[in-house]
């Protein structure tokens, strides 16, 4: 598993960045052609420009005066030109020069483009001509291009290697960056094989810059938590299961090997029998307690949820157990504000049970002579429900232990009782969105869950 | 009575068909939840009890079928799910009562005849009477040998739920659910002791008892043998 590190051709992150690389170049290369292509037009229309205004120069002077001026003009021209930038010719129609420093051969009129071999000018060069008629003679006016062409070039050049300069500075850039992103991708993927091997305790290393990468850090790290608490969660439970469901077990099968044995001496053996069935009625329902908390703790009660009035349950569960503590020695007050209702949203069932554990948690615990108190009160947006006691209380280091599964107080180990009565209790608080608080009443045991309420009362 | 079992598990089946043949019904045992919505529409039984995990077709949707059939035999189902949903799954499907395995037979038992002996047609009685008995259910009174006796709102529930089983084994799960709308096990002696409240106001004043305590199973209400 540690061998999944992935190249870094193949990482998201260097792709991501090459992608954009990549799309920024070619957004490069773009925007440099239509400047390339504005800027060549408007040398190619300044060009045309000059030719024009040179030939109307040269050609005005024979509307002015005759064909030796023209001739002249040309002539003059030519030889200011020496370095061949700018060309004259004056053909008359048989083709034959007759001034110029070349000879225009086969041009249309108007504006062309030719390449011509003369001494001393580099070959291949290309002009840019204009060519009209005077008169009977053709007039040819042809300017040099290597000017806007090195021109041209130069713009190219330098686009060019700014283009191989972004490019290099994209990928470098792209690269540094998600190799970063990588090493974090790669811690996370670490940790995981980590997990994967029964590490629970390993975590994703946060930088605390609070980006998406962190976020998403912080949630699984969150995950693994739940995780780790969960599979702690079951370690212990199968520890005590195997210690308080063996015990019952250990004992049914020495009570009938007792009754094994008293029955090959014909003795009578229903007492036996009657202990045996306590021992597996004890066996059964704890393993159903333990099934009804898996199931409360999965959420699908949920969807039974209805609007009801927590009032008529504190009610009903003061009224049963009045009696049954007053039997006990003890005694149960029930204070519900008459003609007041306390709305949440709930399962009426699952809210009984769970006053009657705290309840018979309660009456389990406490010595005779004990005063239970269960009220309702409304604290702003919650619905409070209090079941309280002036009994021994638990100790405050214990108070987050009660609710585990199968957990007995050290003292309560002797009394009877599942250990899961107040992890039921939890379960259903949780499934409610309830929050439960112990708090010590100096003497005794204040429980409050506090439901979100549905209306303020 | 006639009683039809859908039941996979051959100890079970076993077990329950022997136990309700000793207490005088027939019985008849099927293995495949097909074969039972077939049998359930072609006789006539008293109670249906159907496993809800059988072969072919699971109980719940057997019992969809027979009450979509139109045929109204009252059904307990038998699940070891033990789920906190099972009870509502299993009535809204149409069932009348439910049981979680492990059970004891005579919690079954009691069950089948607290459903067998219902009346068809739920008939409006206004009052109940066991001997010296007599229960006002309109005006919700109770007198014994003509003298009124004063009881809670849950103590009159107890009492009218035990004279209307009169003869009967009501066991402890049963009063809890009928009485006290509880569908869990209470680890304390919830039904001992108001049974007890009831008795001290029933019996206790008079010379005969009417209320008996069945051993291991539950309570029964009806004049000595």
């Amino acid at each position: 598993m540690s061998g999944t590190r992935l190249s870094l051709a193949r990482s998201t992150p260097f792709r991501l960045a090459l992608t954009f690389a990549f799309l920024f170049v070619l957004a490069f290369i773009l925007s440099g052609a239509i400047v390339y292509q504005l800027m060549s037009d408007d040398l190619s229309r300044r060009l045309d420009e000059s030719i024009k205004e040179t030939y109307s120069v040269v050609a005005v002077t024979y509307a002015e005066s005759d064909r030796e001026d023209l001739i002249s003009t040309v002539n003059d021209h030519a030889q200011l030109n020496a370095d061949k930038e700018q060309l004259f010719s004056l053909t008359d129609q048989n083709g034959n020069r007759l001034a110029g420093n070349f000879t225009a051969s086969d041009l249309p009129d108007g504006f062309s483009m030719f390449a011509v071999r003369l001494p001393g000018v580099p070959p291949d060069t290309m002009y840019r001509a204009y060519t009209g008629e005077v008169g009977d003679k053709n007039l040819t006016v042809a300017f040099s291009m290597s000017d806007t062409e090195e021109l041209e070039n130069i713009v190219l050049m330098s686009f060019g290697w700014g283009t191989l300069f972004i490019t290099g500075l994209a990928v470098a850039g792209g690269a540094l960056l998600a190799s970063r992103v990588q090493r974090r991708l790669d811690g996370i993927a670490s940790t995981m094989v980590d997990v994967s091997h029964g590490r629970l305790d390993a975590r994703i290393p946060l930088i605390g810059n609070g980006d998406d990468i962190d976020a998403v850090s912080g949630q699984v790290n969150a995950a693994l938590e739940r995780l780790s608490a969960l599979v702690d969660g079951m370690r212990e439970v199968s520890a005590n299961i195997a210690h308080d469901l063996k015990t019952p077990l250990n004992r049914l099968q020495m009570i009938l090997e007792s009754a094994a044995d008293k029955t090959v001496s014909g003795e009578d053996v229903s007492g036996e029998l009657t202990d045996a069935r306590a021992e597996s009625q004890q066996i059964n329902s704890t393993f159903d307690a333990l099934l009804r908390i898996a199931q409360i703790e999965a959420g699908a009660r949920r969807a039974r949820f209805v609007d009801l009035d927590v009032g008529p349950v504190v009610e009903t569960i003061g009224e049963v157990y009045a009696d049954v503590a007053e039997d006990d020695g003890k005694s149960l007050s029930t204070k519900v504000v008459p003609d007041t209702k306390w709305y949440i949203h709930g399962d009426r069932d699952l809210l009984m049970q769970m006053l009657a554990n705290l309840v018979e948690n309660a009456l389990r615990h406490c010595p005779p002579g004990t005063a239970i108190e269960l009220s309702v009160t409304s604290g702003g947006s919650h619905v409070l429900i209090h079941v309280s006691d002036n009994g021994p209380g638990i100790p405050a280091e214990e108070r987050e232990n009660v609710f585990r599964r199968l957990y007995r107080l050290d003292t309560s180990r002797t009394t009877p009782g599942s250990g899961l009565g107040l992890s039921l209790v939890k379960a259903v608080a949780d499934l409610h969105g309830a929050a439960i608080v112990l708090e010590d009443r100096n003497p005794g045991l204040g429980v409050t869950v506090s439901f979100p309420a549905l209306k303020p009362a | 009575m006639r009683l039809l079992l859908v039941e996979d598990d051959p100890r079970t089946a076993d077990y329950i068909v022997r136990g309700l043949t000793e207490a005088g019904h027939v019985c008849d045992l099927l293995r495949d939840g097909h074969d039972g919505l077939f049998a359930a529409t072609r006789d006539a039984y008293d109670v249906i009890v159907a496993d809800r995990m059988v072969p072919g077709l699971d109980g719940l949707s057997m019992i969809k079928a027979v009450r979509a059939a139109g045929i109204r035999t009252p059904a307990i189902f038998l699940t070891s799910i033990g789920g906190v949903d099972d009870r509502v799954e299993g009535l809204e499907a149409g069932g009348d009562d439910y049981l979680v395995k492990p059970f004891a037979f005579s919690e079954l038992l009691a069950r089948i005849h607290a459903l067998g002996r219902r009346p068809a047609a739920q008939e409006q009685k206004t009052a109940l009477r066991v001997a010296d008995l007599e229960m006002d259910l309109i005006q919700r009174r109770v007198t014994r040998q003509g003298q009124p006796i004063d009881l809670q709102p849950r103590e009159f529930s107890l009492l009218e739920v035990l004279m209307r089983g009169e003869g009967r084994v009501i066991t402890r799960t049963m009063l809890l659910e009928r009485v006290w709308d509880f569908h869990f096990d209470p680890k304390t002696s919830v039904v001992e002791t108001h049974i007890s409240r009831l008795r001290a106001k029933v019996d206790r004043p008079f010379d005969v008892p009417l209320i008996h305590t069945v051993r291991n199973t539950g309570y029964s209400l009806h004049v000595p043998a």
